[in-house]
């Protein structure tokens, strides 16, 4: 399975950068995360709890990154294995200042996921896969914010503060991503029906 | 005259304990003490193994022992090949790889057993699956069947050259000389994927080790209760009379459940004896796709030349066969394969070049079918196309190329899964295809019906197929039969019983030569303590081999009945008959005495046993066949498709079946029925399917369609009977007949209520979707 997309953060390149490769962020920040725990400045280790559809558990894995070149590239490397089955992925991530203190974040990768996961999962895997992906780029976006707030205003401020999504907050955006996917494939079916006739 | 309840439609005498729950099935078995055996099943299609650690699992409260492959000593070894190579085959390749109980240095295919937990309960041994940490290398998978042949393809197993796992040619006539005499040759690829059996009941094993007595029993979804007997013996070092086999009624088997040793019926028996406690182990609906054997993956390039009147010349095809990650079952398949693409045809030129591929998927083993529909569907569709092209009506070139009734037995002269060149016994094909036509009104529906519906903008078609069955294979199966005291019959065979209604029509043969009700008459099937020689319920057989070897031990009864009654009741056999459980003097019908008196007298407690006789009413016998049975038939169906979802709605769907002797038209009905739904599904409905790395990703009902009884129609039927003069019955097999043509039914009658699309249907399963991507491919 491809993942690729774009995402726009509200935060200059350097800090966008810090951020993503900052293990206690992304252990707030990704859905389900029990734990990430920096093994080397490449290599993370940590547990994540995943649900897709009726399969769900706890999976143990690794992250890896590579091909480093800050604040630009990197190449991240996943690996997850728990009762359901087993995830493993590579993807390149870039980093694009767009030159009025957004950046641009690019990425694409390949996903494969084996076991209970593949088998049962297989209806749900992409949406719940991309949903994780938009809500943790989101929170991350959100966690950037509260970082840069306090330096913005000088002072503590409650507003600001980042909290991570909690599972039910999770699950609710992935069913309001599967809803966004059917409608968005609605008009191209009418569109095939019409040029059959 | 007395009743004869052959041919009989009698309501099935098994049903009141089938329906009210009365009826013992593997998982109602419940010992006390009994442990919960669960099974860690790889996650990936091709890894090597480099450690597993059972320690947290050992700990878990409520597990009894954990195994891995290396716990095993010298029980880990091969399972012995079920089916050798077929050696007269000249210049067949054959490399036989069979599994083993638990993978050791490398997994095959998601799903090969690893570990086994011995528990309390089920809960906690599937809790203790999660405690177990497998470090797996992930390998590079062979999954798609054509890329596993490559020669830089990832190798399923190690120490051969390539996957090829056999290669077989196999010549009759000479096609390449005909094909230069044709006025057409068509030439097409064919592709069949995989499904799975999608029996009720999963698969179960519950063994008990008494170790005071030495004695092992062991419940078993089997077909083949007897082998399994056998096998287990040998492999746990007892002798056959300490091992007792009980395949109790058991919810369909479809197949897979002749496949033995699989881990599960090596290590729950295994497991009681080690651990001194009885084993239970019931597969459960998941796990069942990623633990039983499946079917039906093949690649054809096939090839037909005919003449410009449509008789064919010749028909040639090579094709892939996909055997998944072992080949326990030999070549059964495709051998069926091979041997059915002629079908009924008289083709004089055939050429079949077959290569059989190891895949990082799981074992293919028979499924109702088992390689015929594949042959089938080749034969049909060419058929089809060729009419097209030569303007010959669909009916008409089958009519001009069916084997004649007069040329029987006629010998295809292609070695077939008995290893014997195919012999068709007897058949009349062409009464079944002008009753099937008549009955679903062919003649009238394309003149009349289909313009005027197409007229209003549907889409409706018809199509009408034939085909052979191989049926009634040996070896051989056996019986006993035996009048007890209170008159009612006992009968014990080695075949076990999946639902084809053995209780009834097994007891009807019986009745008619005993004079006795059926329902008097008590069958126990699949139990090795009652009868413990024969191989098991496959291939069709149960209605020929085992019927008739019933059917002559109960003859053996009736002699020793008229024997001892002629001296009883002083009158010559010839002037006695059985009737209503007595046997009476014909003309003095007061002289009579009742069976159940005679059986006394038969065994008597005082007095002296003349010499050479021997006591009781009891006779043992055997049957086996000096070759197949063939049976045949036509189906026919109306179908509509709606062009904007693909939904079809089939309006009429005929079968008409020649199984020789039909015992009992109620159960024959019943078979049909079963495998038209399978064939239905094999058609629109069931497909495995697996991504690149051997994943299988539809591994639940809510994606592995099985139809309901909303998508079966009814389903009418009708009977052709050209016995067979193989046995004494005269019958033939039916228990795969009704499976076997539909893909190609169903392609045919697509295509024709498509017509406006010109489509070429030459793949199944179809589905929805899949009929969408070929009219958008065909524009």
């Amino acid at each position: 399975m491809k993942l690729q997309g774009e995402y726009v953060f509200d935060g200059l390149r350097e800090e966008v950068w810090e951020l993503v490769r900052d293990p206690e962020v992304l252990a707030n920040v990704l859905p389900g995360t029990q734990s990430m725990n920096k093994v080397s400045d490449s290599e993370y280790e940590g547990k994540m709890h995943v649900r897709i559809g009726p399969v769900g558990g706890v999976f143990s894995g690794r992250v890896l990154v590579s091909n480093e070149v800050p604040p630009e590239t990197y190449t991240l490397t996943v690996e997850g294995r728990g009762a359901p089955g087993f995830g493993r992925g590579a993807g390149d991530v870039q980093l694009l200042d767009q030159g009025d203190g957004t950046t641009l974040m690019k990425y694409e990768g390949e996903l494969q996921v084996g076991g209970k996961l593949a088998g049962v999962g297989q209806r749900m895997i992409e949406t719940v896969s991309k949903s994780m992906v938009r809500q943790g780029l989101e929170s991350l976006n959100k966690a950037l914010q509260a970082r840069l707030a306090p330096q913005a205003e000088g002072v503590e401020s409650e507003q600001a503060e980042y909290k991570p999504p909690s599972e039910a907050e999770f699950a609710k955006g992935v069913i309001k991503d599967m809803a966004a996917g059917i409608a968005a494939s609605l008009p191209s079916v009418a569109d095939i029906f019409s040029s059959e006739n | 005259m007395t009743e004869k309840y052959i041919g009989k439609r009698m309501t099935r005498t098994e049903d009141p304990r089938l329906l009210t729950g009365q009826a013992l099935f593997v998982d109602d078995v419940q010992i006390h003490g009994m442990l919960h055996a669960a099974f860690l099943r790889s996650d990936y299609a091709h890894a090597n193994i480099k450690s597993v650690d059972v320690s947290a699992a050992r700990e878990r409260p409520g597990v009894v022992a954990v195994y891995t492959a290396e716990d095993l000593g010298d029980f880990w070894q091969h399972s012995p090949a079920l089916v050798p190579a077929p050696h007269s085959v000249e210049g067949v390749i054959f490399h036989s790889r069979t599994t083993v109980p638990l993978a050791k240095d490398k997994v095959r295919y998601v799903g090969e057993a690893i570990a086994v937990v011995y528990a309390e309960s089920r809960y906690i041994a599937e809790d203790a699956l999660e405690d177990i940490v497998v470090d797996y290398e992930p390998l590079e998978v062979a999954a798609d069947l054509e890329r596993a042949l490559e020669p830089d393809a990832p190798l399923v197993h190690d120490d051969l050259d390539s996957n090829l796992a056999s290669h077989l040619i196999q010549n009759k006539g000479d096609y390449a000389a005909a094909r230069e005499h044709a006025d057409l040759v068509i030439k097409r690829r064919i592709v069949i994927d995989r499904c799975a059996a999608g029996a009720m009941e999963n698969r179960g094993v519950v063994a008990q080790w008494e170790e005071k007595s030495q004695y092992l029993t062991v419940w078993d979804t089997t077909q083949a209760p007897i082998p399994v007997r056998n096998g287990l013996a040998g492999m746990l070092g007892l002798s056959e009379h300490q091992v007792r086999v009980i395949a109790p009624f058991v919810g369909g088997g479809f197949g897979p459940k002749i496949m033995m040793f699989l881990p599960e019926e090596l290590l729950v028996p295994w497991g009681a004896m080690q651990l001194k406690r009885p084993v239970k182990w019931i597969e459960d609906r998941q796990e069942n796709f990623f633990a039983t054997t499946q079917e039906r993956g093949q690649i054809h390039d096939a090839e037909i030349a005919l003449t410009k009147e449509g008789r064919i010349l010749g028909v040639s095809h090579s094709f892939l066969h996909d055997t998944g990650a072992y080949n326990p079952y030999g070549l059964t398949i495709p051998l069926n394969t091979q041997s059915h693409a002629m079908s009924a045809y008289d083709v004089s030129n055939y050429h079949s070049d077959l290569k059989v591929v190891f895949t990082n998927k799981m074992i293919v083993t028979p499924v109702r079918g088992a390689g015929r529909p594949q042959g089938i569907f080749l034969m049909e569709r060419l058929l089809d196309l060729a009419a097209k092209e030569l303007g010959i009506d669909r009916v008409e070139i089958r009519k001009r190329n069916f084997i004649p009734p007069d040329a029987f037995p006629y010998n295809h002269e292609i070695i077939d899964q008995a290893f014997a060149p195919l012999m068709l016994d007897s058949g009349n094909y062409r009464p079944a295809l002008e009753k099937a036509a008549k009955m679903i009104g062919y003649e009238q529906f394309i003149k009349e019906e289909q313009p005027r519906l197409r007229a209003e903008g549907k889409h409706v078609g018809i199509g009408i197929v034939s085909f052979i069955e191989t049926t009634g294979v040996g070896p051989y199966e056996g019986a006993r039969v035996n009048v007890g005291a209170s008159g009612k019959i006992s009968v014990a065979t080695g075949v076990g019983t999946q639902g084809q209604g053995h209780f009834t029509s097994f007891a009807q043969i019986v009745a008619d030569q005993l004079g006795v009700s059926p329902r008097d008459v008590h069958l126990v099937t699949g139990d090795t303590a009652q009868f413990h020689w024969g191989t098991g319920t496959f291939a069709s057989r149960g209605s020929v081999v085992a019927a008739n070897a019933i059917n002559a031990a109960a003859k053996g009864v009736r002699a020793r009945i008229l024997k001892l009654a002629s001296k009883v009741l002083e009158a010559p056999e010839e002037e006695l008959e059985l009737q209503d459980g007595y046997v009476r003097v014909a003309d003095a019908p007061q002289r009579s005495i009742s069976l159940g008196e005679l059986a006394v007298l038969a065994n008597p407690l005082r007095g002296a046993v003349e010499p050479g006789s021997k006591p009781g009413l009891e006779a043992t016998d055997y049957f086996g066949p000096q070759y197949g049975a063939t049976a045949s038939g036509t189906h026919a169906m109306i179908l509509e498709v709606d062009p904007e979802t693909m939904m079809i709605d089939i309006k009429r769907y005929v079968t008409v079946e020649d199984c020789g002797t039909v015992l009992n038209p109620l159960i024959v009905d019943g078979q049909i029925h079963g495998g038209v739904a399978l064939g239905i599904a094999n058609s629109y409905y069931e497909q495995l399917v697996y991504d690149e790395n051997g994943q299988l990703l539809n591994a639940s009902l809510a994606d592995y369609l099985i139809p309901t009884a909303f998508e079966i129609p009814r389903i009418e039927i009708g009977h052709e009977e050209t016995l067979s003069p193989l046995n004494p019955l005269g019958s033939k097999g039916a228990g795969e007949a009704g499976t076997i043509p539909v893909p190609a039914l169903f392609a045919q009658a697509v295509e024709d209520a498509l017509y406006d699309y010109d489509l070429e249907v030459l793949e199944m399963p179809l589905s929805p979707n899949k009929l969408f991507e070929l009219i958008r491919d065909q524009k």
